[in-house]
């Protein structure tokens, strides 16, 4: 490690680029976890771990067992400070009550216990004290009625909110009783009622979602602030957290959905009407060709020519239609307007660059094998360049990049399309964003290209000076491209969408980091969290060298991944102009300082 | 499996006062689980005096689960539909209870007779009129209950055929009789 960082420097050292330096930490790639990042992969085996937080702090502060903590969270879609919040204005008892949690009243329970043996008003038979089961709410009930209750309530998906069987009573079970009753006549539905009360804390959870993948992972991702995020699940699946379909910011959720099905209507039957038929010139519609001769007739009853689309009488000879010439070229003759075909058009060019750059975006995964090997080939020549992170800093760049640019396509469709936003804003207004915003998208293209070349140069093969020189443009445009990003955001966010009169429409963020990588929830996380900081802390002060390390490691899945431990790899690459837009907290900050006086 | 001695229980107990509640069950050959249930209009409204069937179907869960319940008889109500008698009521659905029988839930059908709930209706015209235009309502109900609730009054048709043969036109004779709630002597009166 300590052999990287004086090579490293060394390199400088005869090196005249003085610019560069203060951009280094700009170019090493970070994993794709922000310092503020705090979301987390749920397992079936963290579930419990991961709400017995909240549980924990509910039982506390309001000094009630479990079950009814559980009640309350579920009621309250496990936001504690909702909870906490009717707790103030409404008081304990309202709280409780609204929840379905009955306040105790233990005279009435005394009183139903006290006779030799008791009417069950359910299958109306005379019961044994000892086969019956009176519930918080006080009402008294003998246990196979409850039994069969419980199971009907559990077989149709009410799990988390089972009532007591008495007309009108608002209470929640008690999940103990259930448990016990219904595992001895039907112990596969209390498996299935166990599951469904701890999937609670995904299903009734607005921070939690599931992962979307397919086949399911089983993993579940919690959130750590705004919902309007993307993220990496453990298994690899990026997806919008808010929408959970496939990552596409800088598009929102809505013209997402709308392009996709778009997408998907447009596959089938525009592209099947762009080959077999023209629009008529007088009703728009689109009509097929069904005979020989070039003069075609439109059910409204308009003639046209095939080949121009243009209107024409209805004589014509086995060469030409009468009075009509179309054969010479004329710069001008699309005065009729043809909307649907200006739509379509429309759209073709929005798709053909969003495909464009998907597909580019496919091929350069391939690319990135490729240059693993180029790279493996050159550490083995024992050049001097010992470091070739500036090539997989370039390249991941290249990817989070790319995938901007491909989505920026359909939010163009709609941001200037009349889908959306028509009436939010003048012809005028339109063309003049339109205008600021296809600058920044140019601006990205251009170099998002010019990186793409000189990544896939195969400087393996050349010699040094050149390879210097290749080095010099990728760290160049690895930073140049970032900085297209941020601009288009910057516009899209301020100047496009905030100026949005009618509706608010979301996206989510640019990080430079890219999709945040979820990661696992550690079992006991207060402990380990102070545990791994700590630490972090230590390895920051004595292990310089790990700054210029650290990026090799990048493309590595972690599976230890704290938060804090993410930070520890973070803050040794986050520029410093980086560090100071995005530290949140000031434990971050601290973690940021030894780096940057390194 | 339905409880089957419950279910004669609750039969027992409705038999034993149904003078009183005015609410009655018959079985329907050997199924238990198959039901006829009659109520009676409650006064004061515009279903007064009628006699409304109502078919009950006893899920295999019962009491767990909540019978099904219909108007056989047609009725001219907000939440029980004109076409084919289905009711909207809360405790039919999600808010039924165990500890509720089949005599309750006929008297809350008798209830829901007398108050009409029109901002959750079944059904949509009568409810646009029971809001929009009251007394139409009112004389569209007690027609319905004159029509088909009352098996012992004069038939509509032998109304109507009564009325024609007195010189007026049929479709005058009709309508006369709808507004008037199928009262003949009313109609008679608006006719002249």
């Amino acid at each position: 490690m300590a052999d990287f960082e004086t090579s490293d420097d060394d390199y400088y050292g005869d090196d005249s680029l003085d610019g560069l330096d203060q951009e280094e930490d700009d170019l090493l790639w970070t994993p794709q976890r922000t310092p503020s990042s705090a979301s987390k992969v749920i397992t079936r085996a963290s579930l419990l771990a991961a709400q017995r937080e909240d549980l924990k702090r509910v039982t506390e502060m309001l000094t009630l067992k479990e079950h009814h903590a559980r009640t309350l969270l579920i009621h309250h879609r496990w936001d504690v400070e909702r909870l906490l919040a009717v707790l103030v204005e409404k008081g304990r008892d309202r709280l409780f009550t609204e929840a379905g949690i009955p306040i105790l009243d233990a005279a009435h329970q005394a009183s139903a216990r006290s006779t030799s043996s008791i009417m069950c008003n359910i299958c109306m038979e005379d019961i044994s004290p000892n086969d019956v089961t009176t519930m918080d709410c006080g009402h008294c009930f003998c246990n196979d009625c409850w039994t069969e209750h419980f199971i009907i309530k559990i077989k149709e998906g009410e799990s988390r909110r089972v009532r007591c069987m008495a007309h009108k009573c608002n209470a929640i079970c008690d999940e103990a009783i259930i448990r016990n009753l219904v595992s001895v006549k039907d112990p596969e539905v209390a498996e299935r009622f166990e599951r469904f009360l701890l999937e609670s804390y995904i299903e009734d959870n607005g921070k939690v979602k599931w992962c979307p993948s397919v086949p399911h992972c089983g993993n579940a991702i919690r959130i750590d602030g705004d919902s309007y995020c993307e993220v990496e699940c453990t298994c690899g699946l990026q997806f919008c957290f808010r929408c959970s379909s496939e990552a596409h910011s800088p598009c929102s959720c809505l013209m997402w959905e709308l392009w996709i099905k778009k997408c998907k209507d447009e596959s089938e039957t525009v592209n099947w009407l762009t080959v077999h038929t023209k629009p008529c010139p007088k009703c728009h519609k689109p009509v097929e060709k069904n005979g020989g001769c070039n003069l075609v007739t439109c059910l409204c009853g308009q003639y046209f020519c095939w080949l121009c689309g243009g209107a024409t009488g209805r004589d014509h000879t086995w060469t030409g239609i009468a009075g009509h010439s179309c054969g010479r070229y004329k710069s001008d003759h699309n005065k009729v307007a043809e909307r649907a075909k200006r739509d379509l058009n429309r759209y073709m060019h929005y798709h053909n660059r969003y495909k464009a750059h998907m597909d580019s975006m496919k091929r350069e995964n391939k690319l990135r094998e490729t240059v693993q090997a180029t790279i493996a080939t050159s550490e083995s020549k024992d050049d001097g360049f010992r470091d070739y992170s500036w090539v997989t800093n370039g390249l991941n760049r290249l990817f989070r990049s790319r995938r901007v640019l491909s989505y920026s396509y359909p939010f163009a469709f709609y941001m200037f399309g009349d889908d959306l936003f028509k009436d939010d804003m003048t012809e005028e207004e339109r063309q003049l964003k339109q205008n600021l915003f296809e600058d920044q998208q140019q601006q990205l293209e251009v170099t998002v290209e010019r990186l793409s070349k000189f990544i896939e140069e195969k400087f393996d093969k050349l010699p040094e000076d050149k390879v210097k020189e290749i080095r010099m443009h990728i760290i160049n445009l690895t930073v140049l491209v970032d900085t297209c990003c941020k601009n288009m955001y910057e516009c899209i966010e301020n100047d496009l969408l905030g100026l949005l009169q009618s509706t608010t429409h979301s996206i989510a963020p640019y990080t430079s980091k890219g999709i945040e990588r979820a990661s696992e929830l550690s079992v006991c996380p207060d402990s380990d969290q102070i545990l791994n900081s700590s630490k972090a802390n230590d390895d920051d002060a004595h292990d310089p060298s790990w700054v210029s390390s650290a990026p090799g490691t990048d493309s590595e899945p972690r599976s230890e991944g704290q938060v804090s431990c993410a930070s520890l790899d973070d803050n040794g690459c986050s520029s410093r102009k980086r560090a100071r837009e995005e530290t949140l907290g000031s434990l971050l900050f601290d973690l940021n300082l030894p780096a940057e006086v390194a | 499996m339905l409880d089957v001695s419950r279910v004669q229980k609750e039969l027992v107990e409705i038999d034993r006062d149904k003078r009183i509640s005015g609410v009655s069950i018959t079985l329907h050959g050997d199924d238990i689980s198959h039901l006829s249930g009659t109520i009676s209009g409650p006064i004061e409204t515009p279903y007064e005096g009628g006699t409304f069937q109502i078919d009950i179907q006893l899920p295999a869960s019962y009491p767990f689960e909540p019978p099904k319940m219909q108007f056989l008889t047609k009725v001219w109500h907000p939440n029980i539909s004109s076409q084919n008698g289905a009711i909207c009521l809360d405790i039919l659905k999600d808010q039924w209870s165990p500890a509720l029988t089949l005599k309750t839930a006929l008297l809350s059908l008798q209830a829901l007779l007398s108050s009409p709930a029109p901002d959750d209706p079944q059904d949509a015209v009568v409810a646009q009129q029971y809001n929009q235009d009251y007394p139409t309502f009112v004389s569209t109900a007690r027609y319905w209950t004159e029509t088909f609730a009352k098996r012992s009054s004069l038939g509509i048709e032998e109304k109507v055929q009564k009325l024609v043969e007195m010189g007026f036109p049929e479709s005058q004779v009709r309508t006369a009789l709808e507004t008037c709630g199928g009262d003949e002597n009313l109609a008679l009166e608006k006719l002249c």
